[in-house]
């Protein structure tokens, strides 16, 4: 990384990540910069049908602040459902359910995040987003290296293991898959669950050896 | 607690300058840094010229985003032309860096924290609680909170040349210079936005305004 006192991007210079069936399309601002002392990325829909903040609670304690930079969404936060056009900041608890839906073109959310009371620390999805992107964007082979580089820096983490199995499963390479679905599993138990009922495993799914 | 707000609800109007929408206090958020500042026209100094290092300063790395409009940041003597959807990203915490707004509108979001370390809040930010006053026109709430600060953070600047800027909303002109004046001696760059300040134009004409100030600079930020 660069230790420049300064970096500069535009908006249209970030990368384009396509991370879902939904269209959401992730936008990576800390990797790019190189913030180290909070997260941040932005996500955009350009036909504004498409997900701008992936339905979900934060596991990892992190609390989230989401600014709609253009256009507008419909946030679910909670129970409710908010009207978010651009300048609306939506907070969110780790405990909270959270989503968006753009419903104008070219939505851009930006989103912040980090774990109160202590340093930061760069969520392993990152580099697992970027991984999947390459996929979906029809690359496998950089998808495998790059997942496969992110488990070998990071052997200790569940989420590389349980996501190259996804891949390898996705790409029909049962014993990679298994293997990866293993070591996942060891890490982390309930990665067993997780795999029970992920569709990115259905092709494995008859197999008498699938952990699952 | 989580839950919404537009940034424009947020924002209140200081004086001369941007309009300072607290975010972070708003939604009590404790794991980073978060405001955002709108210029209503264009010429306002949307970023005061500060760096992250002293007392007041977080030792933050910060990002910028401009969400509207468009500003001319300058980082460590360099210009960066910004239209909405620029990120600039100041790594390190000795960097001077400020913007001017070129827009009516421009929006600039901005959220920071120490790299290595659990967020804390910045000092400086303490002055959002008595700024809340200022935007209510409720000066002598404002005065009693900044000489609480005061009694907490003795000879803190920030805190005396928000006091100055109320006492001369009241029409105390001799506590007003007095405490402007402690204010400069502790640092000399609030000469500058004293000079364009609206809060004190109850005593801009005073002899001693002008020494305090040496009639420097043009307009500043306000409050």
């Amino acid at each position: 990384m660069s230790e420049k006192a300064y970096e500069v991007v535009h908006l249209d210079e970030l990368d384009r990540f396509p991370i879902d069936e939904e269209g959401l399309l992730w936008r990576p601002v800390r990797r790019r910069l190189g913030i180290t002392a909070f997260g941040t990325n932005a996500y955009t829909a350009e036909e504004g049908t498409e997900r701008v903040v992936e339905e979900h609670r934060e596991q990892d304690g992190h609390e989230e602040l989401y600014f709609v930079a253009s256009g507008r969404a419909t946030f679910v936060l909670g129970d409710d459902e908010i009207d978010a056009p651009a300048g609306t900041f939506i907070h969110a608890e780790p405990g909270t359910k959270r989503g968006a839906v753009a419903t104008e073109p070219n939505t851009t959310v930006l989103a912040i995040g980090a774990k109160p009371g202590v340093p930061h620390e760069i969520s392993a999805w990152e580099e697992i987003f970027v991984g999947f992107g390459h996929y979906r964007k029809g690359d496998e082979d950089k998808a495998r290296e790059h997942l496969t580089a992110f488990v070998a820096a990071n052997d200790d983490r569940w989420q590389g293991h349980y996501n190259l199995a996804c891949l390898e499963a996705l790409t029909e390479n049962r014993d990679a898959a298994i293997a990866e679905l293993r070591r996942a599993i060891e890490l982390e138990p309930a990665a067993k669950e997780y795999a029970a009922k992920d569709e990115d495993f259905d092709w494995l799914r008859g197999d008498p050896e699938f952990p699952a | 607690m989580s839950g919404t707000a537009n940034v424009n609800d947020l924002a209140l109007r200081l004086g001369g300058g941007p309009s300072w929408a607290m975010v972070r206090t708003h939604f009590d958020i404790q794991s980073f840094g978060v405001n955002a500042y709108i210029a209503e026209e264009p010429g306002i100094r949307i970023i005061d010229e500060h760096d992250e290092l002293g007392e007041r300063a977080g030792g933050h790395e910060e990002l910028y985003f401009v969400s509207n409009g468009h500003a001319k940041f300058t980082v460590n003597g360099d210009e960066i032309d910004a239209p909405a959807g620029t990120f600039v990203f100041v790594r390190d915490p000795a960097a001077k860096r400020t913007a001017i707004a070129e827009e009516a509108g421009t929006t600039i979001v901005i959220a920071g924290g120490k790299p290595g370390e659990a967020f804390s809040p910045s000092p400086w930010e303490r002055n959002a609680e008595g700024l809340v006053h200022f935007a209510n026109e409720d000066y002598e709430q404002a005065v009693e909170t900044y000489e609480r600060f005061l009694s907490e953070r003795p000879g803190d600047a920030s805190f005396l040349y928000n006091l100055a800027c109320a006492e001369s909303r009241l029409g105390r002109k001799d506590e007003a210079l007095e405490h402007l004046r402690q204010c400069v001696e502790t640092e000399e760059r609030f000469k500058q936005n004293a000079v364009g300040d609206p809060d004190f134009e109850a005593i801009r004409d005073e002899p001693e305004f002008s020494a305090i100030t040496g009639q420097a600079g043009s307009a500043g930020t306000s409050s």
